[in-house]
């Protein structure tokens, strides 16, 4: 297989990679991300070089932590349906929010089901309601929901606070992430990794060995390494916003990612970027919810299922025949459909 | 009138800045209090009076005659004269608006009148250090060895040089026109410390004053020491220096109260780096001035944090004397009980070309606690090309918790460039929301968000050892974060 070779070279280069990181979950599904498989979309060479981290990395856990991995909630969750042998991971049903101030109705009614390995792609017009969709189910508190439910892993979004679902293994990058000035991009994710370490009940990590831990990823999204020392998104240019977004991503992990957007206000080449990295994420354990308005992301990141969302509903779910039809005839050809 | 009519042709009157004619009789060069007491009852505080003798009273009677305690008596009756005609402020003075000093005023105030006989400070800092306990220098300055030849740290009274004395002597008693509390501090101060940089000199390291007070009364007594500390650093043209100044409580929450002044002179351009750091016990009253007066082409450099006392407050008055001087002003100010901070500043600028920038920071984390910001910049007439910025934020990170701000410019010249600006807030749910999307709990991203408001001050202390451990002194503050290792 084509990815065999790059993981001895990388392996034997980079000794470190193995040796050092620390194993940041010992649960399956945070953990989702360092676990091997083969790619589900036979990658082009620069991918395999990230396939091989993970598989040297994944090979030394499967070692030590044999059994935790199927203590997950979901195995026991498994139960309310299957798409062949895959695990469900999120369901929302006939969910409504509101904006919390103006109490105004922008989600009528979502359905959705999302299982483990896949890719779904949300396209729909301006003010469908995709980007909210997105933040309720993260928990932002400038959405209040009025109905409906959304259960994660087993357990409901509902009860938990936005906190929680991050580290249950919910990720969201940001359409737009605030600056946040006087915190360091470094210490920022530092603390975030160690809130991850701390819910494992593992020790936190120290500036030093989270150095050594992150470095290697600043090559995922193509960054350099004062990117860490830079005030988070202080300054930073779009493109810069979302790499440090899909960085986060490959930090911290997820189940779920929820890319919002991830896309818009991007040159080629750093699409091109954003998406390698977050195909490089990629597993046949963890999945992926896209917002986006244009074809050519999902030409990089191939989606399994695509839903047009219209006045807070989704109104059509298909393949990637429709945002082929979107992109030529416009969301009319879809309304009439 | 009886007073007047008593009062001998011959003696020179004093200016009195509030009023318009000088009412203060002056016999001798010393002058008794008790005499102008018995004189004129009408003019006077009888509280101010009363406190004036008692901390006359407890200065050791000094009949030597040398140069420098002659300077020193200079100080003190200069001093004396402005006292007798300023009443305690109330709420109707302006600049005592919002602060209320009546805390002081109900306690049976006490100078302390020794320093204490036996005491093992311990400064774990490595640069000269000189120990100013309750108002008195003690020991000599450690670190010393550092020093280069002709510079100066230790008291007035030890300074042996004549030349240097008569020059501290030119400006002693000259200074801004001060309130009380300045006046009660040249009244009382036991002794003067001198930091003196000899022309083209720079000084390498800091020299750090350590400011210990260690008399004080337990909560709930009425009783309060007071102590006045007094610090005058004179810069002679082209020299380079920077200064430490940190105030520390002793072991308790003691009641006490601190009345310093440190007066810098900053010759023709010269270069002075200010840090200061208050962290008196949080029963403790601190009054502070900071009066600077700059002369052409030099740069002043301030970088305050003031996180203790009950009641804190900083009058800080810069004066730029010459064309092309250079001004910045950092101040950071934690109020995280019932505490009063409040800083009143005043920047004069008289000549062209001059810089100035000034950064106020608040945090108020206690429903009770408040914080006072009157900054006063003035550019003055002849002051073209001037580029003055000024801007001044406050978090509010608890219902109730008060600020009261008063940017305010006076411009005169019409060449200028001057900005202003005054924020106040809570914390930005798009910042904190940001922190809890990627599992980082609500505490943490406050404690966080609220640190990085502070940085951007204390990170300007030039001196990582210090700044480190100004940061984890607020850290303790702002809450311990549990660090946990299950």
């Amino acid at each position: 297989m084509g990815y065999s070779v790059p993981l001895l070279n990388l392996s034997s280069t980079s000794p470190m990679a193995a040796t050092l990181f620390p194993n940041p979950n010992p649960n399956s599904y945070s953990s989702s991300l360092l676990r091997f498989s083969p790619p589900s979309h036979p990658s082009s060479l620069p991918f395999s070089k990230f396939s091989s981290l993970f598989i040297s990395r994944s090979k030394r856990r499967r070692s030590t932590i044999p059994v935790a991995a199927s203590l997950s909630a979901v195995e026991s969750h498994a139960n309310s349906g299957t798409r062949g042998e895959k695990k469900l991971l999120l369901e929302v049903k006939d969910l409504t929010a509101v904006i919390a101030e103006s109490k105004r109705e922008i989600l009528k009614g979502v359905n959705l089901t999302v299982y483990e390995g896949e890719v779904h792609a949300v396209m729909g017009k301006n003010g469908s309601g995709k980007s909210t969709f997105a933040k309720v189910l993260v928990g932002h508190p400038d959405y209040e929901v009025t109905g409906g439910s959304m259960v994660f892993k087993g357990e409901n979004l509902l009860d938990m606070e936005p906190e929680d679902r991050s580290l249950s293994g919910l990720f969201m990058s940001f359409q737009s992430p605030v600056e946040i000035p006087g915190v360091s991009n470094i210490d920022f994710l530092n603390m975030a990794y160690n809130a991850r370490r701390k819910k494992l009940g593992l020790p936190e990590l120290g500036p030093i060995e989270f150095y050594a831990y992150i470095f290697p990823k600043l090559d995922l999204v193509n960054m350099k390494t004062d990117f860490l020392n830079r005030n988070v998104n202080e300054g930073f240019s779009g493109g810069e916003r979302k790499r440090n977004e899909i960085l986060q991503l490959a930090v911290l992990g997820a189940d779920l990612s929820i890319l919002d957007e991830i896309d818009s206000g991007l040159d080629v080449d750093a699409l091109c970027d954003v998406a390698k990295a977050v195909n490089g994420l990629l597993t046949p354990k963890n999945s992926v919810l896209m917002i986006t308005h244009y074809l050519r992301l999902l030409e990089f990141i191939k989606p399994s299922y695509i839903h047009v969302m219209e006045d807070g509903k989704i109104v059509k779910t298909g393949d990637i025949t429709i945002a082929k039809i979107l992109e030529k005839e416009g969301y009319k050809a879809i309304s009439t459909a | 009138m009886a007073a007047l009519a008593f009062t001998p042709s011959h003696i020179q009157r004093p200016k009195i800045p509030q009023f318009g004619t000088p009412r203060t009789p002056k016999s001798k060069p010393r002058c008794p209090i008790r005499s102008s007491l018995t004189l004129q009852p009408n003019f006077s505080d009888p509280f101010v009076l009363q406190l004036a003798e008692t901390l006359e009273d407890s200065l050791p009677s000094s009949s030597s005659s040398s140069l420098p305690s002659l300077s020193l008596q200079k100080l003190r009756d200069t001093s004396s004269e402005t006292l007798l005609s300023t009443p305690w402020p109330s709420r109707k003075d302006e600049p005592f608006r919002y602060i209320d000093t009546s805390f002081i005023k109900q306690s049976q105030i006490e100078p302390v009148r020794n320093p204490p006989k036996s005491l093992t400070i311990s400064t774990d800092t490595q640069f000269p250090n000189l120990a100013i306990v309750d108002g008195f220098g003690v020991n000599s300055v450690s670190n010393s060895s550092e020093l280069p030849n002709g510079v100066f740290v230790g008291s007035l009274l030890e300074l042996s040089e004549e030349g240097t004395v008569k020059r501290v002597g030119e400006f002693l008693g000259n200074g801004p026109e001060g309130d009380l509390f300045w006046s009660i501090n040249g009244i009382g101060a036991p002794d003067l410390t001198v930091v003196y940089v000899p022309p083209g000199c720079r000084v390498e390291s800091p020299i750090h004053l350590s400011y210990f007070s260690i008399e004080g009364s337990e909560k709930g007594s009425d009783r309060m020491p007071i102590s006045n500390p007094r610090v005058f650093v004179l810069v002679e043209k082209g020299g380079e220096i920077d200064i430490i100044e940190e105030f520390l409580g002793a072991d308790g929450d003691k009641c006490y109260w601190a009345n310093a002044v440190v007066d810098i002179v900053v010759g023709e351009g010269g270069k002075v780096r200010h840090s200061y750091i208050q962290k008196q016990s949080l029963n403790a009253a601190h009054i502070k001035w900071t009066s600077v007066r700059q002369e052409s082409a030099s740069s002043y450099e301030l970088v305050e944090i003031s996180t203790g006392g009950k009641l804190s407050r900083h009058n800080l008055y810069v004066k730029q004397l010459g064309p092309d001087t250079e001004t910045e002003l950092l101040t950071l100010h934690l109020s995280v009980s019932d505490q009063t901070q409040d800083l009143h500043s005043s920047l004069v600028l008289d000549h062209p070309r001059g810089y100035s920038r000034q950064l106020h920071k608040c945090i108020i984390s206690h429903s009770q606690g408040q914080a006072i910001f009157d900054g006063n910049v003035k550019v003055n007439r002849y002051a073209q090309q001037t580029d003055a910025g000024q801007l001044t934020r406050s978090l509010l990170l608890s219902p109730r918790a008060s600020v009261n701000v008063k940017p305010n410019l006076q411009i005169i010249a019409d060449d200028v460039k001057c900005s202003h600006g005054a924020a106040i807030s809570d914390l930005e749910e798009g910042q904190l929301f940001y922190f809890q999307a990627r599992g980082i709990d609500l505490e943490t991203a406050r404690k966080a968000l609220v640190l990085s408001f502070g940085a951007e001050v204390f990170q300007r202390i030039p001196y990582s050892s210090v700044q480190k451990k100004v940061e984890n002194h607020i850290r303790g503050l702002l809450g311990p974060i549990q660090k946990e290792t299950s």
